[in-house]
């Protein structure tokens, strides 16, 4: 295996900065992935997603030299991912509204036999997920499944530690209500 | 511990950014209170069920799309190097060339500056000479011009003094024809003409000469002085 492959990713993102830029592309095949999740479950579009993905590298790119190094660079890659998030909300502000029409809706077709409640869940979470405000959902993905720590939330959002507390206990109660109400109001 | 604080400390509970004891105290807490223990049943109901958003696979078009904005990008940064490096390379031959002590620095812009100082005085005192030259020259042109109208525009002597005077010169004139060659030529715009009609009348009587030289009493012209001196002496001759 080649050494830079084991390199951290502060490493790697420092020989980036330092004019290695080939070096992006193992940054972009460890953490593509999870931001093209990341996206998608914020805008719930599979083909903005990928675009964001695509400008978060480039933005990357763009910005190398102002890498810090310090060991935070999930809390640099999420910088810009919000960035290139907030730009493109700003974009399209006025072409589309975000929770009516972003959102990949579900076939009103009955559901194929194969369907599983498991796939309904997921769809009725997504679904749950759009009708959050833009802020608590983010503030619950980085939590949930970024795993990042509310600390690191909080300094990525700017905010006080208390702050973001209080907004993932919200988001998850507003999301609990959301899909309660998705279901029929029957809890499964 | 009371309902608020525990529901201050469910997100840490959720997320599992929590120590032992904290979580101990949660959990000793809704086993007493209803209310408490609701919340974070149903909190953690929607946090475990979140887990069924399974991770989703990006299309292949985004790798490649990536590469290619890559490539594209380390060409445009090796054409940048490039350009840096000769821009450096230039730099450092300037470098070399201006001298490092402040000293000879100093001298040699002080030599520049006289230099330059020098050069242009020269060419500018050279400029105005030849700015005075074209200007005589000019000057002269036009009085040559002047010259050549003024000598072209005016009659001989022998035109204005006309047939009298050619006559007086080879016989001995009439009264009648002295004074008629006085009116002629005494109205004469011209000094000179009447300077010679003087010269003239030289041998003619005393009488005709005062005549005539009342006609050049008005004159200021020095030659004209110098000739009405002359005539009145060689009257008196």
């Amino acid at each position: 295996m080649n050494p830079v492959d084991k390199a951290t990713d502060n490493d790697l993102m420092i020989l980036v900065r330092d004019g290695r830029v080939e070096k992006m592309a193992v940054l972009f095949e460890r953490h593509h992935v999870m931001l093209f999740n990341f996206f998608l479950r914020l805008t719930g579009n599979r083909n903005i997603s990928e675009d964001l993905v695509q400008d978060v590298f480039v933005r990357m790119l763009k910005y190398r030299s102002t890498y810090q190094g310090q060991n935070k660079f999930m809390l640099w890659i999420f910088r810009i991912a919000r960035n290139a998030h907030i730009d493109f909300l700003r974009k399209k502000k006025n072409e589309v509204s975000m929770d009516e029409h972003w959102y990949e809706e579900p076939s009103s077709d009955p559901l194929p036999l194969e369907k599983t409640e498991k796939a309904q869940d997921a769809m009725r979470l997504n679904q749950a997920l759009a009708k959050l405000p833009v802020k608590k959902r983010e503030v619950l993905l980085l939590s949930r499944f970024q795993n990042m720590k509310q600390k690191e939330i909080a300094e990525l959002l700017g905010c006080r530690t208390e702050a973001v507390k209080a907004m993932i206990h919200r988001a998850v109660k507003d999301l609990g209500k959301a899909y309660f109400e998705l279901s029929g109001g029957v809890t499964s | 511990m009371k309902c608020t604080q525990i529901k201050n400390k469910l997100s840490d509970y959720l997320t599992g950014d929590i120590n032992e004891t904290a979580r101990t105290d949660i959990q000793e807490h809704v086993t007493q209170c209803d209310a408490c223990r609701e919340e974070l049943e149903n909190l953690s109901a929607i946090w475990t069920k979140l887990g069924v958003l399974q991770e989703e696979q990006p299309s292949k078009e985004l790798r490649s799309r990536f590469y290619e904005t890559l490539e594209i990008y380390k060409n445009t940064q090796e054409q940048e190097t490039v350009k840096d490096r000769m821009g450096s390379q230039m730099d450092s031959w300037f470098h070399r060339l201006v001298p490092q002590r402040p000293v000879v620095q100093f001298s040699f812009a002080l030599l520049f500056l006289v230099v330059g100082l020098a050069a242009g005085l020269f060419i500018r005192g050279n400029w105005q000479r030849n700015a005075e030259i074209a200007q005589l020259r000019q000057e002269v042109g036009q009085i040559r011009q002047i010259t050549a109208a003024s000598l072209l525009g005016q009659e001989t002597l022998k035109e204005q003094l006309g047939e009298t005077g050619q006559n007086l010169q080879v016989a001995v004139p009439d009264r009648q024809t002295l004074l008629d060659f006085l009116g002629q030529t005494g109205s004469s715009s011209t000094v000179d003409t009447r300077l010679l009609a003087l010269d003239i009348l030289f041998p003619s009587s005393s009488e005709t000469k005062q005549e005539y030289l009342k006609t050049l009493s008005e004159q200021s012209y020095p030659l004209t002085e110098i000739a009405k001196a002359l005539a009145s002496n060689i009257g008196r001759f």
